[in-house]
């Protein structure tokens, strides 16, 4: 037995998470590289498909193709999470789950490996989405405090939707709940003003997208975007509140893992 | 090496009921000392793993009290765990990490200082002779080296206590000898107390100070090796006559030497009331009978005889593990 500090051990077991995780997902392309290209089509899907929704007189936002790329940097980092969630299922349904429990006094630790994991994963996602979106010939409004604030929030949405999928993930303990973990959150994502402004919105979308806390999220990247930020507290007051109430489903999720054995 | 007082195990009328089942475990007690190597034997499903998940922490117990190196494993999980090692049935590996880098998981997993990881990862590595292997796949590695592999990575914190869940099944004899010395080892050199499952006699009798019998979730015996045995203490006799119409007269015959006990198949046994020498005396009673017999078994009493005594049934899964010595008879041949 080591006397390693608590605290430094609660680190290094999450970290180890954090490694294998990242280690297996970019020693094995087949799994990375189609949740690169996701977002990739999204992205081309609207932006180039439907640039001519920007015409509208009452559009009212500098640029479609960054209007776009707000939602799909949101997308792609929010389902980072989801997909950090597909590997937590899977090793519990293979065992390296019960070896995780096993060796870790605080089991905490495990869901924090994999989120510092499933943020880590967004360096590439983001360079990539960005990258294209650029060469597309996407404009940039705001200045650098203000993309900083822009991809923090989309951080923000990747470490909830690893939350929500981790609480799935542990109280299922099997891949076959991963539509479990994906269809709420596309559900989400795409209750929110996706095509044009929210003030555009018509019919029953329009109150649904207006309760919806990821309108309120992506209003804000796309403030941030454009150089004119509105509604960034509230929009990090949700996303704050949404990790909150979110953590406490994936710990209850940890614990019923716990139970089950 | 001297074995600190508080590495021990103490469990008290431990339960398990599983939701709508069967109580896996019910309601068994016993002591694990310091440093001792403690076997638990028993047929599939008799509750050995479910105690084992109990002990570490990885399934609460319904009921009862269990202590781990002085730790209760229902309320001080985390600290259980700093001191435990554990293999358990299933090696839980992932194929597409090489030994090195399960090693280097572990050693993160536990907290072990950096300085420290590299060295006792290799360390380990080498004790359980997977050095060549080290920089492969587990994907591609046999049952016996990913059973190797697996206990070296149940060691890598130094435990005080080590579990080891039927760590030798579907091993070949080699690489089970192999670890029964590591085992011993771990036990004599570094004092660390074994708490070891096993469905095999032999392993049970060879490897452990003390063992503890479970069938249907309780214990029934317990005690050293050659405690259990000698409350059986005389050897048994199996015959199984050629002609199955005449087992009743077979059956007379063998009573005359002893008490019947249960036997496989349609074999007929007596436990012997004055000893081996009786067995001469058995083949002439045959012999004098005309009943050709299709086999004539000596068992020495062995620790199935002891479950036998306690269960009315054998274990499974032991494959001539004891040390009963069949007198083999030509065929058509009457004994004697």
């Amino acid at each position: 037995m080591n006397d390693f500090h608590p605290g430094s051990r609660y680190l290094s077991a999450a970290f180890g998470v954090t490694w294998r995780y990242l280690h297996n997902l970019y020693t094995r392309p087949a799994q990375f590289i189609p949740s690169l290209l996701f977002p990739l089509f999204f992205l081309a899907a609207f932006a180039g498909g439907l640039s001519v929704v920007a015409d509208s007189p009452d559009f009212g936002y500098y640029d479609y193709t960054a209007f776009q790329f707000s939602f799909v940097l949101i997308q792609a980092s929010a389902l980072a999470g989801v997909f950090a969630g597909f590997s937590i299922a899977s090793d519990f349904e293979l065992g390296m789950g019960r070896r995780m429990m096993l060796a870790t006094p605080n089991r905490s630790a495990i869901v924090l490996g994999y989120a510092i994991g499933a943020a880590s994963r967004l360096g590439v996602t983001w360079v990539l989405v960005t990258g294209v979106s650029l060469l597309a010939g996407m404009d940039v409004g705001g200045g650098g405090l203000d993309l900083a604030g822009m991809y923090s929030l989309a951080l923000l949405g990747n470490i909830a939707a690893l939350l929500f999928s981790a609480g799935i993930a542990l109280r299922f303990r099997s891949l076959q709940a991963g539509p479990l973990m994906q269809m709420p959150i596309f559900i989400l994502l795409f209750l929110a003003p996706v095509y044009v402004p929210q003030a555009l919105l018509t019919g029953w979308i329009e109150p649904v997208a207006s309760v919806n806390p990821v309108t309120a999220i992506l209003n804000a990247s796309r403030s941030l975007l454009a150089g004119e930020p509105t509604g960034v507290l509230a929009a990090y007051a949700i996303a704050f509140g949404l990790i909150a109430a979110l953590t406490v489903w994936a710990i209850t999720g940890l614990r019923r893992a716990e139970v089950a054995g | 090496m001297p074995v600190p007082a508080d590495n021990g195990i103490e469990v008290e009328d431990l339960v398990r009921q599983f939701k709508n089942g069967p109580r896996a475990v019910d309601g068994i007690s016993l002591e694990v000392k310091p440093g001792e190597i403690y076997g638990f034997l028993g047929p599939n499903g008799a509750g050995k793993s479910t105690t084992v998940h109990m002990l570490t922490t990885l399934l609460p117990p319904t009921a009862g009290i269990a202590r781990v190196a002085g730790f209760d494993v229902a309320t001080e999980g985390p600290l259980v765990r700093q001191v435990i090692g554990a293999a358990l049935q299933e090696a839980a590996l992932d194929p597409h990490l090489t030994g090195n880098e399960h090693m280097r998981l572990q050693t993160a997993l536990q907290g072990l200082d950096r300085e420290d990881r590299r060295a006792r990862g290799t360390e380990l590595i080498d004790r359980v002779g997977l050095s060549d292997a080290a920089d492969r796949k587990v994907g591609g590695y046999s049952g016996g080296m990913k059973r190797r592999l697996d206990l070296a990575l149940a060691l890598v914190h130094r435990p005080r206590v080590l579990f080891l869940d039927e760590p030798t099944t579907g091993l070949d004899p080699q690489s089970r000898s192999a670890l029964w010395e590591e085992v011993t080892r771990l036990s004599k050199e570094d004092g660390v107390t074994v708490f070891l499952t096993t469905q095999y006699l032999e392993e049970a009798d060879q490897l452990a100070e003390r063992v503890g019998i479970i069938d249907a979730g309780r214990i029934v015996a317990e005690g050293t090796p050659a405690e259990l045995k000698a409350e059986i203490g005389r050897p048994s006799v199996e015959v199984v006559p050629r002609d199955p119409a005449r087992a009743d007269e077979s059956a007379a015959i063998l009573k005359r030497f002893g008490r019947p006990v249960p036997a496989a198949g349609e074999a007929l046994g007596v436990r012997l009331s004055e000893g081996i020498d009786e067995l001469v005396g058995i083949v002439r009673a045959f012999d004098e009978a005309a009943i050709e017999l299709a086999s004539l078994v000596l068992n020495e009493p062995t620790l199935d005889d002891v479950f036998l005594a306690r269960t009315g049934h054998h274990l499974e899964g032991d494959e001539g593990a004891g040390d009963s010595g069949e007198i083999p008879l030509p065929d058509g041949a009457t004994a004697g």
